[in-house]
């Protein structure tokens, strides 16, 4: 049952702002370690947990009013200046937002959020009261003062008649003064005892605390884990549209209506033997328009889904802050082209890996200050993350400014841990070498404990990257830093493909996997362990006959070769010839989905082709990436 | 009392899902002629256009906060006859004080139910018939 019966909607609106409000406040938080007395930030931030608490209390969520309510004071006394931010403050503050999340993805359960952490109430209560935090935090036992919060202030809310009344001097029939102001200072029952701290007294230190926890609370972070998987699970089902580009989608499918009229007033016309070339012409004029209108509208309806990666990048500043911290790196991540717009479930799907990479940076790529300092680099790192859209890609880059890698230490590393055998390891050059850290296996211990943290390795994030039609690329030089570069279609519905023939039936390949087409020359083919290779610039690449994977008998020497790169391999496939390019709107094939087939799409003679998954085709020919285990694999074919 | 169910409100506040917990509770009570501002100065702009008989404005707000807005109001000839409720998280004794001193015509504690909206509103109309 859920907690929130009847307020789904508005529990799904509170969610969405109230995530973006935090995440504002993130980003302040970083801003705000560098300049600690910047008022504006200040207030910022303790609007932004002063407007969750707002709404919080409307949605029922106590401990999220809580929560709020003591960051917001700590705030409060910050701005006026009657505390000062250090480290071990802003760690408590920092710990206070991690709270709220948790909170968020609570309410995203449909479930009332459970108290807060309660070293960090503590934490921010002994602030709040002036002694120095830290203690409170590490200490448990200091932590959690088991008296049962004060009966809810009786009275209601002040008596407004009365106490404007005697502001302005007018009789005052029912109360006296030191009644109203009694009054004024009772806070509705509602609010129970989260907002009467400002009254409370707190002088006295010993005084049980008006946010004491109860008795049955546990001190342990226990409930935090649940909550982080549960977090996980969530996927925003609704999206943010400008009302503009609705009214756009709206336009265009009113004028495609009047297209529509257009039409089939002619086909009346053409059906009744009308067919003079007047007629015709208009036919013809009626059907380009169409065509316009429809792949507007096309645009229009995909523009909807497209959304600024900035609000993706919002929340990397403070990984990268947190982690520095915990690693006594100083680390900067810089953001830039966050207003480039990306599909929102793509959006979605980069959250992981792009959180991977920026860990990557901050604990591999970039060294300790002192390390730096010795280099002759500034102590200070740089994590660069920028979002561009590049023609039909949107290109992603993650750079630091650390020690680069070296392409023979991944080599060793890779023999070592027996990913690679040592005649393979020679074979590889330098970009081969770097991409290895793609391999299954290779992350070190700590990357899968505590910086992933999700067990998320290089492999997942190649992974994930590939499952979005997109690829990634590893540039390094030795110290002086290196760069990821992702790159992604523009959107998932459209796929630019390439159509090869093959016994006179057309097939659609990715065009992202395709880097160039060549003519097969029977007599440059080379045999290599009893298959078949082609020397393309120096590189030797496996000759794989489509025909082959497709189980289908090679009934002629195929003529062309399609030099093709996935993330295990480059190789070139053999085909018969091409129909050229098309962009296929892709449907899946729901229920029925032969191996190696990704979905089917429509050409414009009606004719449906299969666009093929080459990943899941290869799957059979090997697991290693190199070309020489590509090539031991083909011999099992 | 009998309210005119026509009257034109103004909603201001930062937070979209507040202005929309008001919203429906004015709803509720029968109020279904209610714009929305974002903060005090988006407000003036609109309570510059005319039309409006109502403010209900949140206090903390980006730009131009609702105290601001009060004074405003009050201090603009076209504009200070009309009627403010307050809302704020704060049962701050300052606060209500600030805001009583500003021309507030009430002042109402988040998070609140329409049954206390009503009594709030209710209250500033009976004052209104009288004044």
């Amino acid at each position: 049952m859920s907690d929130f019966a009847g307020m789904e909607d508005l529990l799904q609106d509170f969610l969405q702002e109230a995530h973006d409000l935090l995440s504002d406040v993130d980003n302040k938080l970083v801003d705000l370690e560098k300049m600690p007395d910047d008022r504006g930030l200040l207030n910022d931030i303790f609007r932004g947990f002063h407007t969750v608490k707002g709404g919080a209390g409307f949605l029922n969520a106590a401990e999220l009013v809580t929560l709020c309510h003591l960051t917001e004071n700590l705030f409060d006394r910050l701005r006026n200046g009657e505390l000062e931010l250090n480290p071990e403050l802003m760690d408590v503050i920092m710990a206070a937002t991690k709270g709220v999340r948790e909170m968020f993805g609570e309410l995203g359960q449909m479930v009332l959020p459970q108290p807060a952490d309660a070293h960090v109430i503590a934490a921010l209560q002994g602030a709040l009261n002036g002694q120095p935090p830290g203690a409170p935090v590490v200490a448990p036992a200091a932590a959690a003062p088991a008296t049962p919060p004060p009966p809810p202030v009786s009275g209601g809310e002040p008596d407004w008649h009365a106490l404007h009344a005697t502001l302005t001097g007018a009789p005052v029939p029912p109360a006296t003064e030191g009644e109203l102001i009694a009054k004024a200072e009772a806070v509705p029952a509602s609010v129970a005892a989260a907002a009467a701290t400002p009254l409370a007294p707190v002088a006295d230190g010993a005084a049980p605390s008006p946010f004491g926890r109860r008795a049955t609370d546990r001190p342990g972070a226990q409930p935090t884990n649940a909550r982080r998987t549960e977090e996980r699970g969530m996927r925003e089902s609704t999206i943010r549209v400008d009302t503009s580009r609705l009214d756009q989608v709206l336009n265009l499918s009113g004028e495609i209506g009047l297209t529509k009229n257009r039409l089939t007033s002619l086909r009346a016309d053409i059906l009744a033997g009308k067919n003079d070339s007047e007629t015709l012409h208009a036919l013809d004029q009626a059907v380009s328009q169409l065509d316009l209108l429809v792949s507007d509208l096309q645009n229009s309806v995909m523009k909807t889904r497209m959304q600024p990666i900035g609000r993706l990048f919002q929340k990397y500043p403070r990984i990268a802050r947190d982690l520095a911290r915990q690693l006594g790196k100083d680390v900067e991540l810089v953001l830039a082209g966050e207003e480039t717009e990306v599909d929102k479930t793509m959006i979605e799907d980069l959250a992981d890996p792009l959180i991977h990479l920026i860990r990557n940076a901050v604990d591999h790529g970039v060294e300790m200050p002192l390390e730096r300092q010795a280099a002759g680099k500034p102590p200070k790192s740089l994590v660069r993350l920028e979002a561009r859209q590049e023609g039909d890609h949107i290109v992603l880059i993650i750079a630091d400014d650390g020690k680069g890698m070296s392409a023979e230490r991944i080599r060793a590393k890779a023999t070592e841990k027996g990913l690679i055998s040592e005649e393979e390891a020679n074979t590889l050059d330098e970009r081969q070498s770097l991409n290895l850290i793609f391999l299954p296996g290779f992350s070190t211990k700590a990357q899968i404990s505590d910086v992933s943290g999700r067990g998320v390795g290089m492999d997942v994030v190649k992974t994930n990257i590939q499952k979005l039609n997109g690829s990634i690329e590893i540039r390094s030089e030795p110290g002086k830093g290196s760069v990821f570069i992702i790159s992604l279609p523009l959107t998932l519905a459209i796929l630019p493909v390439l159509l090869v023939l093959l016994g006179g039936q057309p097939f659609a390949l990715p065009l992202s996997l395709v880097r160039e087409i060549l003519p097969i020359e029977q007599e440059r083919i080379q045999e290599v362990g009893g298959k078949e290779t082609l020397v393309v610039r120096g590189e030797v690449l496996p000759v794989i006959s489509l025909a082959r994977l497709l189980g289908w008998p090679l009934e002629r020497y195929p003529e062309y070769g399609v030099f093709m790169q996935t993330a295990e391999r480059s190789f070139i496939l053999a085909v018969d010839s091409f129909a050229g390019r098309d962009d296929a709107v892709i449907k899946s094939l729901e229920d029925f989905r032969p191996k190696g087939v990704a979905g089917v799409t429509t050409l414009s003679n009606g004719q449906i082709v299969l666009i093929l998954d080459m990943k899941e085709l290869l799957a059979d020919l090997g697991q290693h990436p190199d070309m020489a285990a590509g090539l031991r694999a083909l011999a099992h074919v | 009392m009998a309210a005119d169910p026509k009257m034109k409100f103004l909603v201001v506040d930062d937070f979209s899902t507040m202005r929309r917990i008001v919203r429906n509770l004015l709803k509720e009570l029968g109020f279904t002629n209610v714009d929305e501002a974002e903060d005090g100065a988006i407000a003036l702009q609109k309570l510059q256009g005319g039309g409006f008989e109502f403010v209900v404005t949140d206090w903390n707000m980006p730009n131009m906060d609702g105290l601001t807005l009060l004074q405003t109001i009050r201090a603009t000839p076209n504009l200070k006859h009309l009627p403010v409720l307050m809302i704020t998280a704060e049962a701050k004794k300052e606060n209500i004080i600030a805001a009583a001193q500003a021309g507030a015509s009430g002042y109402i504690v988040k998070p609140f139910t329409a049954g206390t909206l009503s009594e709030k509103l209710n209250k500033i109309f009976e004052k209104m018939g009288q004044g």
